[in-house]
């Protein structure tokens, strides 16, 4: 294995970022190689996690650009300040300068909101770690705009010029795959898939973000979480549920799985009307005891 | 292996991934061979993780990668598989229909549990409801209605992107600053701005061949409903070969567009061509369809044509087209599964296969047209 794989991998582990062979190797190679990674996965996985795991390692700073339907250019870019602008010319109303002055001067870098993607581009000092987060929810339109700062990380703004990234920074971007991204925007990206984890590395997380949970408790919440991902739920719980989860265990004292306190508990794992009743009967007939017995 | 003997072993490695399906570019093989530099060449998984970031697109890729990549990069030493690689590529047909093979049998099309749920209701209302097999005029009133429904539907899409205008629901504020400044600094003119109105456009083939006899003209009229209250749609029929009903069923009254389309349709209930039919509006029509494009096909799947034909041409609407939807008046029969040769070639590339023998069930199609 390449020695900065195995870096960083240790120093995700040390942010208590369990991980894997594949995640290291796709965010070195992001690293390496000056490209964005597009990260895939179900809801739940890690996948907004590794960004802020990489500032971390990185040592830099995280910006995040959260997409949702109908976000636009003034939301993610950039966007004059209105209302400061308008107190402004009020107050220069009896001033001496020019219409030209004046315009140079409200529309200056004072009066800039700077959105995350702008925030990104002019970044002072180190190169930061921008997450474009969910951008499956954004619109066809603003992923071709998205594009176009992918490829060249410069913004014209017409009223004071072309601003342009010293330092590229580091792009992750997330998809829970609501929408098929355009394949232009896959292009640009390298990829990774994370799938649920394997038990081994699911125990592990468990155990490290929820320290106080009693070994048996852990193995049985992991091996619990992978017999219920098979039972066809229609929202299949992920990692955050089963931390969620293991950390109610912890606080409520619980020593081990029974049917009981796993009926108390339904409501961190199981977030679905429909899904909750299917519980319910599994619990009903008796299932838990094969559940818990995977391993 | 030497360094240079790496590259083109990388490189040809891409060429076969090709051939498997996996669309490598060129830039993504330069891409490849830099990696390689980047990663352990003496470690095996750091090769595989590394090329496999590189040059997948998307999930759905991972299995053939990982097969080719076990085809041709051996396990442990790397030494003496760039001889093997010339002779692991199957012939073209093959690889087509395994690629294809491996698609369906993964099971994990987004559309698929769509499909499901809207045949589940099919089933449920078949019984007890006319079909359009069974109906004659009086429906022609509920017709127009559903096709308003339609238009309205479409016409009412609004965007969540913002363009200027005279009166609006919003204060333009930037545009209305900009503006007050050629009156030092006084807002004079106050600038509005408005949702901007989706455009959604429908193309519909008609399937009007001996099969589809009982439905043809119930479908039609549905057609004729939509072409006098919508207008950004165009209709094409086939039995054996394409035609062009747009301009024929803008006749506002329909006796005189069905005795005008039968006129035009010289094969009508003739024998089945759908692949060369949906070939041929993919050769001639198909700058017609954009990803705002609902592309709708209404036919019963049984083609006597070659289905790698009518695969081809629905690849190519699929990629083209905003949504493919597939209307089958089959579907109301409980026991009805696409099994035939044509839906199977067709299948992968549509995004909603629904039922289509009652007014009731082309109503459930309202809220899937709209993209």
């Amino acid at each position: 294995m390449r020695p900065e794989i195995r870096r960083i991998q240790d120093v995700m582990e040390r942010e208590s970022y369990i991980t894997d062979r594949q995640v290291a190797t796709a965010v070195h190679l992001a690293i390496a190689l000056g490209k964005p990674l597009l990260v895939e996965g179900h809801p739940g996985v890690g996948k907004t996690e590794i960004a802020k795991v990489l500032a971390r390692v990185l040592d830099t700073d995280l910006i995040r650009l959260q997409c949702y339907e109908g976000l636009d250019v003034t939301t993610a870019l950039y966007e004059w300040n209105y209302p400061k602008q308008l107190l402004h010319i009020r107050l220069e109303e009896r001033g001496a300068a020019s219409l030209d002055q004046r315009e140079h001067e409200l529309f200056s870098d004072r009066f800039l909101l700077k959105r995350p993607l702008l925030a990104a581009i002019s970044h002072e000092g180190k190169a930061p770690v921008l997450l474009i987060d969910e951008v499956d929810r954004a619109d066809e339109e603003f992923e071709a705009f998205l594009l176009e700062i992918l490829s060249d990380f410069q913004v014209t703004i017409p009223e004071l010029g072309t601003i342009r990234a010293k330092e590229r920074p580091m792009v992750v971007l997330t998809s829970n795959r609501t929408r098929e991204l355009s394949e232009a925007l896959r292009r640009r990206c390298l990829y990774l898939w994370i799938d649920y984890p394997t038990l081994e590395k699911e125990l592990r997380i468990v155990r490290t973000k929820v320290p106080g949970l009693a070994e048996q408790l852990a193995r049985d919440v992991a091996t619990f979480m992978q017999s219920l991902r098979q039972a066809g739920l229609s929202r299949t719980p992920g990692v955050a549920e089963a931390l969620d989860w293991a950390a109610a265990l912890s606080a409520l004292g619980a020593e081990q799985l029974d049917v009981a306190v796993v009926r108390e508990t339904l409501g961190c794992i199981v977030k679905d009307e429909d899904d909750l009743r299917t519980m319910e009967q599994m619990l009903d007939e008796g299932r838990l005891a094969a559940m818990l017995s995977l391993s | 292996m030497t360094r240079s003997g790496l590259v083109a072993h990388c490189v040809n490695f891409c060429r076969v991934l090709r051939t498997r399906g996996v669309p490598v570019t060129p830039a993504e093989t330069l891409l490849a061979a830099r990696t390689l530099s980047v990663v352990d060449i003496g470690d095996r998984e750091d090769i595989r993780l590394g090329l496999r970031t590189v040059l997948v697109l998307q999930r759905d890729q991972y299995p053939v990668f990982d097969a080719v990549f076990d085809e041709m990069w051996g396990g442990g030493s790397l030494d003496g598989h760039s001889a093997r690689s010339r002779t692991t590529q199957p012939p073209p047909n093959q690889q087509r229909a395994r690629v294809t093979l491996e698609t369906w049998m993964r099971g994990e099309d987004p559309t698929r549990e769509q499909r499901v749920a809207v045949r589940q209701a099919s089933d449920r209302e078949a019984t007890g409801r006319r079909d359009f097999a069974t109906f004659d005029n009086e429906q022609s009133a509920a017709f127009e209605r559903l096709a308003r429904r339609i238009a309205r539907r479409l016409a009412l899409r609004r965007s969540r992107r913002w363009k200027p205008s005279r009166r609006g629901a919003r204060m333009d504020l930037r545009r209305t600053m900009h503006g007050s400044l050629r009156t030092g600094g006084e807002v004079v003119a106050l600038e509005w701005r408005r949702r901007k109105i989706r455009r959604t456009r429908l193309v519909a083939i008609c399937d009007v061949s001996g099969s589809m006899e009982l439905y043809a003209k119930f479908l039609l009229q549905f057609l004729h409903a939509l072409q006098n209250t919508f207008a950004r749609i165009e209709t094409f029929v086939f039995s054996t070969r394409l035609t062009r009903t747009t301009a024929l069923l803008k006749h506002a009254r329909w006796e005189q567009a069905l005795s005008g389309v039968a006129r035009a349709v010289t094969d009508w209930s003739g024998g089945t061509r759908i692949g060369t039919s949906l070939a041929c509006f993919v050769e001639h029509w198909i700058d017609l369809v954009d990803r705002r494009t609902v592309v709708i096909v209404l036919s019963d799947g049984w083609d006597t044509g070659d289905p790698e034909v009518l695969g081809a041409a629905m690849e190519q609407l699929h990629l083209h087209a905003g949504r493919v939807i597939w209307l089958n008046p089959l579907m109301a029969s409980p026991d009805y599964a696409p099994e035939t040769r044509g839906m199977q070639a067709a299948l992968p590339h549509v995004d909603l296969l629904a039922p289509a023998h009652s007014v009731e069930s082309l109503e459930k199609l309202v809220r899937h047209l709209a993209i």
